[in-house]
């Protein structure tokens, strides 16, 4: 059995070094027949990795503990589900999971572009190739989950608090985010290599950033979600390098989707949005050395571990190589379009850009920061939540208010009468908004207040769109209000789904700033028969309850619940107790919620601690409006999916535009 | 601009991260990072939780007493890696409430050597 997997690594590597390196010549020289051999090698690369994956899926089923890697991350009384989700638990099986999406990715972009011309698609292979080739060998080199050992009688075993089904979905997402950032990366540099420097790299793959940039936000909310309902803080994101791993390339993918709009309406910043997608795919593989190699936070406590180095280094490579190649091909790459006006559709999307990468680059450096800090003071220095959120708040807000803005605004240059006309409604209700706010009591935090108040601005910006729109298409039409309403959004995909995903960013803001700024909480010792007040909930400490579960004890604290006098159902906060050994079980702590849909708050109650004398040790968080936040998810999935549908008038108009690529715009 | 900006900030706003062994004679707010060192004591919501913290990759010489209240992670206990932000008081590190964070559960597997 891994005999099979080790030689299916090994062929994988082969085809990815014969598609890199043989690809990369066929491209120079344009020799057709090595072109598409390269193309095959990458594809039976993709083949290979397959195999090698099951081969892994099968012995992490059958707990064959024979595997190092098997028996490192999972054990027999893990439930199948968990057990097989440990391939992308450990470093070996993350790796292996990035080859096999990457060929598997690489394959269906092929297939999909087909008809792309072949000098275009002979660069396309050989730059995925190479990628996909640093993963191959990692896996064949250094860090090989086909590892055998004299099999134990059992397995460490998956760690409690991963023992969680967002915790199966999770970091599939994040991968298939990260990896699909390589897609359009690919594309842009095949691009720059065959000398073509117009759009039809942007249009190719812009559905392939979306989606990627889709998997990543899924993914992050998911993994916020987890920490939520799991680690037991009350909170849902914390600012660790690994969850920022995640957000930055999101963000930057965020400012690519708008700023390839003016490319391809006004043909300018062409050089921005290479620049782009290339910071996006550093990023991403940036992102996959923060999350495997405990870089940054044992940073002077461990020996950087094997792979970071080579990381480092590839990372350094591609770096160097991809901004060489656009400065060679700065001459051509230039565009002589100006900005027309300050004042303008393209400079509110510029504004959202700088923002956005202003932000990133600000994670960023909070990121590496210790390292820095090591090297020029001796000494690293960490930066804490503190820092993020002053820099949330700093670039947030501004682009939540050009979230309003920039629809409403025109293209080329807009006249201020037009524009006092046009935000007049919105303007209107972010000020009535703010005035009910503040008699409410929310001037008790300032930029709470500001949010909300912009979030209603955005929200009017994005209602008046949808109405003038509507109105329009049925004065147009004679159809009915719902018939024009559908028919608007279906012959705008793009521009309806981006105002769905914008109001989804609304219920973010509001659901963050609700649950940060005006939560409640309270913290107290309880013995049966005690209570506990806070805002409009009293929860009366009954009695501890003990069950058995499958491979876990669960302990229990059971608390009866009130809201305004009125009985409100019971709570179980408590522990889970996994007897992995006599000594030392452990332990995963099991918050308890009580979600009110209508109001979007939580009762979120935490027992941080059940001791001997029989009381417990309750937090009790009451978080208005944190629910807003998954909401928006659901709306962001939407949102992003109407962009995403294919369309067949865009690609006819597309295909008469870039005349040889007109399947390339299903990808 | 943005560097220097951000300089500023990171110096103003950021917390020297620390082996147990280096704390001593700092009294300003710091990071310590390092092993758990048993038998860990005492009560984290009332007198406070406590133990000793050694380098990682030290000895028991190098250990510091340390007294920590609030919120204890399910993944703490002795022989694990953790990090606490705190001060210096005498002899004893005082961890700030809160702020004691183990080794991210995702990076379970073991460390090559």
């Amino acid at each position: 059995m891994a005999e099979l997997g080790r030689a299916a690594l090994l062929v994988a590597l082969g085809a990815l070094a014969f598609s890199s390196l043989v690809g990369g010549f066929a491209a120079w020289s344009g020799r057709r027949r090595l072109v598409l051999a390269a193309r095959n090698a990458l594809v039976a690369a993709f083949g290979a990795s397959l195999v090698a994956s099951a081969v892994l899926v099968v012995a992490l089923a059958s707990r064959d503990f024979s595997f190092e890697y098997v028996a490192k991350t999972s054990s027999r009384d893990l439930p199948l589900l968990y057990a097989v989700s440990s391939f992308w638990g450990g470093q070996e099986g993350s790796l292996l999971l990035w080859l096999l999406l990457l060929t598997g990715f690489s394959t269906t972009a092929v297939a999909l572009n087909r008809r792309l011309r072949i000098e275009l698609l002979a660069w396309v292979v050989p730059v995925l190739a190479t990628i996909a080739l640093f993963f191959a060998a990692l896996l064949v080199f250094l860090e090989s989950p086909f590892q055998l050992q004299a099999a134990p009688a059992d397995g460490a075993g998956l760690n409690p608090s991963l023992q969680n089904p967002y915790m199966l979905i999770h970091p599939v997402l994040l991968y298939l985010g990260f990896v699909g950032m390589s897609v359009p990366f690919a594309f842009a540099v095949a691009g720059l290599l065959a000398r073509r420097t117009d759009e039809w790299w942007v249009v190719a793959t812009r559905r392939w950033m979306l989606a990627a940039w889709l998997f990543l936000g899924v993914g992050q909310l998911l993994g916020a979600r987890w920490a939520y309902l799991e680690i037991g803080w009350g909170g849902y994101y914390g600012w660790d390098p690994v969850e920022n791993a995640a957000l930055m390339p999101w963000l930057i993918a965020t400012a690519y989707l708008h700023s390839i709009m003016v490319q391809e309406k006004k043909g300018m910043l062409r050089v921005w949005n290479v620049l782009l997608v290339i910071l996006a795919f550093e990023l991403s593989i940036f992102g996959t050395l923060l999350t495997r190699s405990g870089l940054i936070e044992s940073v002077h406590a461990f020996a950087m571990s094997p792979i970071g180095a080579w990381f480092v280094a590839f990372l350094t490579l591609t770096t160097i190589a991809s901004l060489a190649l656009v400065f060679a091909r700065l001459p051509i790459l230039r565009t002589q379009t100006k900005l027309e006006s300050p004042v303008s559709r393209e400079a509110t999307f510029l504004y959202n850009n700088l923002l956005l990468v202003a932000f990133c680059l600000t994670i960023l450096w909070g990121v590496i920061y210790p390292l820095i800090s090591e090297a020029v003071l001796g000494e690293p220095i960490t930066v804490s939540q503190p820092y993020y959120n002053f820099f949330l708040r700093a670039f947030g807000l501004p682009l939540l208010l050009l979230m309003g803005i920039g629809p409403l605004i025109a293209w080329r240059r807009a006249s201020l009468r037009s524009l006092g006309r046009t935000f007049i409604w919105p303007f209107g209700g972010a000020l009535a908004t703010g005035v009910i706010l503040v008699a409410a009591g929310a001037g008790s935090s300032p930029a709470g207040l500001i949010a909300y108040t912009f979030s209603a601005f955005v929200m009017g910006a994005i209602l008046l769109e949808f109405v003038r729109g509507t109105r329009a298409r049925a004065a147009l039409s004679g159809r009915s209000t719902a018939a024009s309403l559908l028919s608007l959004i279906s012959l705008n995909r793009r521009r309806y789904g981006g105002y769905v995903v914008h109001s989804a960013v609304v219920l973010l803001a509001v659901g963050v700033a609700g649950s940060s700024a005006y939560q409640t909480v309270r913290e107290a010792r309880l013995l049966p028969g005690d209570t506990l007040a806070a805002a409009d909930y009293r929860l009366r400490f009954e009695r501890l309850a003990d069950r058995q579960a499958a491979n876990h004890k669960r302990r229990r604290a059971i608390l009866s619940v009130e809201r305004q006098g009125q009985a409100a159902g019971t709570l179980e906060p408590g522990k889970n107790v996994y007897p992995v050994s006599e000594r030392q079980p452990l332990f995963s702590t099991e918050v308890a919620v009580r979600t009110n849909w209508l109001r979007g708050e939580d009762l979120y109650v935490v027992a941080d601690q059940i001791n001997p004398d029989g009381s417990v040790d309750l937090t009790v968080y009451v978080k208005p409006l944190v629910n807003l936040i998954w909401i928006g998810g659901f709306v962001f999935i939407l949102g992003s999916l109407i962009a995403l549908w294919p369309d067949a008038r865009e690609q006819r108009r597309l295909a008469l535009r870039y005349g040889e690529a007109p399947v390339a715009i299903t990808a | 601009m943005l560097a220097v900006f951000l300089l500023y900030t990171s110096i103003a706003g950021g917390t020297p991260q620390l082996r147990p062994s280096q704390l001593e004679g700092r009294t300003a707010e710091v990071t310590i990072v390092g092993k758990v060192l048993g038998p860990v004591s005492g009560d984290a919501r009332r007198a406070g939780l406590r133990f000793r913290l050694q380098d990682v990759e030290g000895d028991a010489k190098s250990a510091i007493r340390v007294v920590y209240k609030g919120s204890v992670p399910d993944m703490f206990r002795a022989g694990r890696d953790i990090s606490l932000k705190g001060r210096l008081q005498g002899a004893v590190f005082v961890g700030a409430p809160g702020t004691l964070v183990t080794k991210c559960p995702s990076k379970y597997s073991a460390k090559k050597s």
